[in-house]
């Protein structure tokens, strides 16, 4: 069944969208991740155009982190303060994030720009992933127990030396706001230009930088990926007029079917067989998108109308 | 459907009769994007009327163009930088018709003169397209307008020696007019030529509009005309409908 996207300005057949929103939906549901780090590759790679692809993602994510930042927050696993100066510094990040894309997309640059930050950053916290998780899975195998960290050896010196030190109750931190504000202004420049939550850079900024306690990292990061993916959709609407909200809708539509089911896997596998599963996929996104720009393409030409790329 | 039979009426009776030039209308002439839309297939009707062509002494020949609007196109070159593909060498087209499509009875170069068919404009080589340079005007690289002639025609909006015109008795002619489901919005300009003998006799020319409407329509004046209640819309759907997914999700 064809239904025509008014913004998106194509055709798309109607279960082609929900199915992709169900298939990663349920590998997002099994993960425990957001996934726009799938979603927004797929789009591009059924037709819709990058532009289009990302700045409506981030409408989707929104939508996707609503209902896992209720559940923590009734568990009291959200960190409000911690998540607003994560917030401000997102806002500022998604902001210039947005006209870089913008500007880029003017010169006929976008593509490239989205497929390296893809290759980047998809690359070394997918290598990191599973490093961790295989050395995980190795120890565990052999009975190896590695020693606790004790909690005043967490940060290095040279943050304990930062200025502007905040105090964050919830997460037990007395840190420099200036490292949360930076944290969260680098997710806002991916989240802007990448169509993800940042979620899979943010999660373990909270754990192995800023120290945050596991019970509050996930309930936070969702919290402000909610403001900081609003704040997204918001500027490329104002910008470039690229969120498709119907397209948003049937993603959300098809990925709440398939989290659910997801989930049920998900508990099945151990958490690091999980991470080392999720690692290898985020690879091999990571690995689609380099090949698309080492590997000469069939068509060197491609063709836009000037009045769809904003004219900023 | 009265309607169209009436149309086709008409035409015959303008084929034996004594009425004007040539005559040429569309099944619709309005064409509206809606939620469903999935491309359109137009039937163009066409009598030739009681013209300089003496349909009776000598074969003639249908020739139509139909012209979508003109936009600002670019096209892309991408080359190796670095070890990677990027897109480096682009030529602006100030005016590019977004859909291009030409019909006939025969073969082109069976009809007439490659020179009857330049001057008339006729065919993808014979359309006037000049390259912004930055500094001026220019003829652009023909390697950048075949491409722009390639990958419109990969999408169905340029279709050159695909569609034939089919005369259905001496005066009265049909062809097919597909408008692919990305058809561009705007004015189209349906042009048709009778030749013969090698040179045009007679001429027609009628307009087709493609609109998005309803639905389709409002949404897309709001998103470009109000962006940033547009957004703040978009994110009130993305809470409401995250909301109510969380709440349903719980049973």
């Amino acid at each position: 069944m064809p239904l025509y996207l008014p913004i998106a300005e194509l055709s798309m057949n109607i279960f082609l969208v929900i199915g992709m929103g169900a298939v990663v939906g349920f590998l997002s549901g099994m993960f425990g991740v957001g996934g726009g780090f799938l979603m927004t590759p797929l789009l591009i790679f059924a037709g819709v155009p990058p532009a289009v692809a990302v700045a409506t993602e981030s409408n989707e994510i929104t939508a996707a982190s609503v209902s896992g930042a209720l559940a923590h927050w009734r568990r009291q696993g959200v960190d409000v303060k911690m998540g607003a100066v994560l917030i401000v510094g997102g806002a500022v990040g998604s902001f210039f994030g947005a006209q870089v894309f913008t500007y880029l997309r003017s010169l006929g640059q976008v593509d490239l720009m989205i497929s390296l930050a893809y290759v980047v950053f998809l690359g070394s916290v997918g290598g990191l992933m599973f490093w961790e998780s295989a050395r995980a899975i190795i120890r565990q195998r052999r009975g190896y127990v590695p020693p606790p960290i004790p909690r005043e050896d967490r940060h290095k010196a040279w943050i304990h030396a930062l200025p502007f030190k905040m105090r964050f109750r919830k997460s037990r931190l007395y840190i420099s706001a200036l490292l949360p504000l930076s944290i969260g202004m680098l997710v806002g420049v991916l989240a802007a230009i990448m169509g993800v939550g940042g979620g899979f850079v943010m999660v373990p900024a909270m754990i192995y930088i800023l120290g945050m306690p596991t019970n509050v990292v996930v309930g936070t990061s969702l919290f402000q990926i909610i403001f900081v993916t609003s704040l997204t959709t918001i500027f490329h609407s104002v910008n470039t007029q690229t969120v498709d909200i119907f397209l948003a809708v049937l993603l959300l539509f098809g990925a709440v079917i398939g989290a659910q089911v997801g989930a049920r896997m998900g508990l099945k596998l151990k958490a690091e067989q999980l991470r080392a599963l999720l690692a290898l996929m985020v690879l091999a996104v990571c690995v689609k998108m380099g090949l698309g720009l080492a590997i000469e393409p069939d068509e060197l030409y491609s063709v836009a109308d000037v009045a769809d790329l904003g004219g900023h | 459907m009265l309607g169209r039979l009436l149309v086709v009426f008409s035409l015959l009776l303008g084929a034996t009769g004594a009425a004007g030039a040539i005559v040429t209308d569309l099944s619709n002439n309005r064409i509206e994007i809606r939620y469903s839309f999935d491309g359109a297939e137009l039937i163009l009707f066409g009598s030739t009327g009681s013209t300089k062509v003496d349909i009776r002494a000598e074969d003639y020949d249908v020739v139509i163009v139909v012209r979508g609007p003109e936009t600002p196109t670019v096209v892309r070159r991408k080359g190796r930088v670095a070890g990677i593909w990027v897109n480096r060498d682009n030529l602006r087209f100030p005016a590019a018709p977004g859909y291009y499509a030409v019909a006939a009875t025969r073969p082109l170069e069976e009809i007439a003169s490659p020179i009857a068919f330049a001057s008339y404009g006729i065919g993808f080589a014979n359309l006037p397209l000049v390259a912004d340079s930055g500094s001026g005007l220019m003829a652009p690289d023909p390697d950048f307008r075949e491409a722009l002639f390639r990958l419109r025609s990969s999408e169905g909006l340029y279709r050159q020696e695909l569609d034939t015109v089919r005369i259905v008795r001496q005066g009265l002619f049909r062809t097919d007019v597909h408008l692919p489901a990305n058809v561009p919005v705007g004015e189209f300009i349906v042009e048709t030529f009778i030749f013969q003998g090698g040179s045009v006799k007679a001429r027609d020319r009628i307009t087709l509009s493609v609109d998005k409407e309803g639905f389709e329509r409002a949404v897309y004046d709001y998103a470009h005309n109000h962006p940033f209640f547009y957004g703040i819309t978009a994110v009130i759907v993305a809470l409401s409908a995250g909301w109510l997914a969380g709440v349903l999700g719980k049973k």
